[in-house]
């Protein structure tokens, strides 16, 4: 557990020691505050005068609905970007400097390897998050009111949809030697992600059933609902650890590749 | 378990390593004990990667057995593993850390405990001339000062075999003397392998030589062992000044029964080199004179010396087998 905590943390500090980490954490906090601001304005003009817009009555809108729904429906467009990036140094850039080598003659097993990596990349996520709550700090000292519980569940669910993103990120990048392909790469396969959910909308029937089980955010949509279902956080789960027994078989290869 | 020398350190049981299609390693065997520095000789593609990074546990053979200490490498890969320091080829490591925290680092994944983390590492950059680095960024220091680096983190947690892959490429000559008086410090107690395509290099650091090619060890024995067999060998080299006169030659020495491994070597000026080994005993140089004068050869130099480790290297590599066979 130690040796997986040493390479956690040493992935977890070379996030933050590089420029692309850094900026990553700018443009994510900016970013994600600019659509929150955005949310805010958008439902005081709603409130001001909900005729204009085709409501009758007002009150049914839910401000924590309203506001913080939208606003974790859009961080997740946002993972589309961030998850390739975060991820494609994490192999990728090892194998081309050729440190990975070293790696693999310590003391260590390959799974101690993957765990570590992934805990670090999964720690640098969550630490991303955390600025995000100052939002909620100002919209509440500013007389906006939400409830909690729909609030947390909003960002389990994006940690875990991010979680299951940056597996995936993690696999792709340990099959090439190019951090750029890796990010190339992990942005196809979550667009690939990302159609589900439109396949969902158009199909009928059984295959709509499929796509919907098979889409991430179709079960991401749960959280960002105030709505906790077991069969989602599996589905999560699922996908986790399915691109970490991948990753894992992926750099085994090297025993029988040159 | 099964090794019955306990006196050997590791143990190569009829490795062999393929990639798909392509013998990187056929058929290897050895045993190295400890206090010895082995050296294995080859050209690039002989297989001493391979060969150096199955020691190191990267990769398992595709048939074989592999033994550190008695301990099966692949199957308990964590124990024998830590008894082992590995310096790969490029030393690769990570730019964006400092010399302290990689080697830190590398501490805590070689299971070096905590309260122990920091008197060994300091000892160990002290051994290798890095105490003044410590600070400094990985990715900014010379190539001589990676190579240090390499060499420190091989030592952490006091391996007692150390495999360092061609560990004098890229360095400046007082770099090169600083490196081999450290791995010569080192093998006192340790067994060392090391990897190199500079043959003098063998002659001074090692006391065994393995001559490795095509995946196969075609020679091993120590310096004077493999010298005492050349001891009557000799190589007689001619100049000749007009490259037309190259095949009659050709043809005269071949017809003379005591002229082996003839070969013409790289022409300058239209000038051209033919060598030969012979024995000793007899002085075929007045002969050559004679039966060269009277065909007209323009003769311009004829030259016998002592064979060199090259030559039998050389000689290895194109028969595929020593004559005198040591092993």
């Amino acid at each position: 557990m130690r040796k997986v905590l040493t390479i956690a943390r040493k992935e977890f500090s070379s996030c933050f020691h590089s420029w692309l980490g850094v900026l990553m954490a700018a443009f994510f906090f900016l970013a994600s505050g600019v659509f929150f601001v955005v949310l805010v304005l958008g439902y005081s003009k709603i409130s001001m005068n909900p005729q204009q817009y085709g409501l009758s009555n007002f009150s049914g809108i839910n401000q924590t609905q309203y506001i913080l729904g939208s606003f974790f429906f859009n961080l997740s467009i946002m993972l589309l970007f961030l998850a390739p990036i975060l991820t494609m140094r994490s192999f990728a850039e090892e194998k081309r400097q050729e440190t990975l080598e070293l790696l693999f003659t310590y003391p260590l097993s390959d799974f101690e390897i993957v765990a570590g990596k992934q805990l670090g990349i999964l720690l640098f996520f969550a630490a991303l998050l955390l600025p995000l709550s100052g939002y909620l700090a100002v919209f509440r000292s500013l007389g906006g009111e939400f409830e909690w519980a729909p609030v947390l569940l909003g960002f389990l669910g994006f940690w875990l949809l991010g979680s299951a993103y940056l597996a995936a990120g993690v696999f792709i990048s340990s099959l090439t030697k190019s951090p750029i392909v890796s990010a190339l790469g992990t942005f196809s396969v979550l667009l690939v992600f990302w159609i589900f959910d439109w396949v969902n909308d158009i199909a009928t029937g059984r295959w709509a059933r499929i796509f919907s089980e098979l889409s991430p955010l179709a079960h991401y949509k749960n959280f960002t609902l105030g709505i906790l279902d077991v069969q989602d956080v599996v589905f999560f789960g699922f996908f986790f650890f399915y691109f970490l027994f991948l990753t894992l078989r992926s750099i085994e290869t090297r025993n029988w590749k040159s | 378990m099964n090794n019955p020398e306990p006196s050997s350190l590791l143990r190569f049981e009829n490795v062999s390593k393929k990639y798909g299609a392509f013998h990187a390693l056929r058929d290897v065997s050895f045993d190295i004990k400890a206090g010895e520095i082995v050296g294995f000789l080859g050209p690039n593609g002989a297989g001493k990667t391979t060969a150096m990074r199955i020691l190191a546990g990267f990769f398992p053979p595709t048939s074989g057995r592999v033994f550190v200490r008695g301990i099966d490498m692949f199957q308990h890969p964590h124990e024998a593993k830590r008894a082992i320091g590995y310096l790969p080829e490029t030393v690769s490591l990570y730019p964006d850390m400092k010399v302290i925290e990689y080697l830190r680092f590398v501490a805590k994944l070689k299971g070096v405990p905590s309260y122990a983390l920091h008197a060994h590492v300091r000892s160990r950059m002290s051994f290798c001339g890095l105490l003044d680095s410590g600070h400094r960024l990985i990715g900014r220091l010379s190539k001589g000062y990676r190579q240090r680096v390499g060499l420190a983190q091989a030592l952490v947690a006091d391996p007692q075999i150390l495999v360092l892959d061609e560990p004098t490429t890229g360095l400046d000559p007082t770099q090169i003397k600083e490196i081999r008086e450290l791995i010569r410090a080192l093998g006192q107690n340790r067994a060392v392998i090391l990897s190199t395509h500079i043959l003098p290099e063998v002659s001074m650091l090692c006391d065994r030589v393995m001559m490795i090619n095509q995946g196969q060890i075609l020679a091993s024995g120590t310096v004077p062992e493999l010298a005492s067999c050349l001891k009557d060998r000799e190589a007689i080299h001619i100049r000749i000044l007009d490259k037309k006169d190259q095949e009659l030659a050709l043809k005269i020495l071949s017809s003379i029964p005591e002229v082996e491994v003839l070969k013409t070597e790289e022409e300058v000026r239209g000038e051209t080199f033919i060598s030969f080994e012979t024995s000793p005993e007899l002085d075929l140089r007045p002969r050559i004179m004679k039966l060269f004068v009277e065909q007209g050869i323009s003769l311009a130099e004829i030259q016998r010396q002592q064979l060199t480790l090259e030559d039998i290297f050389l000689g290895l590599l194109k028969n595929g087998q020593f004559e005198g066979q040591v092993s």
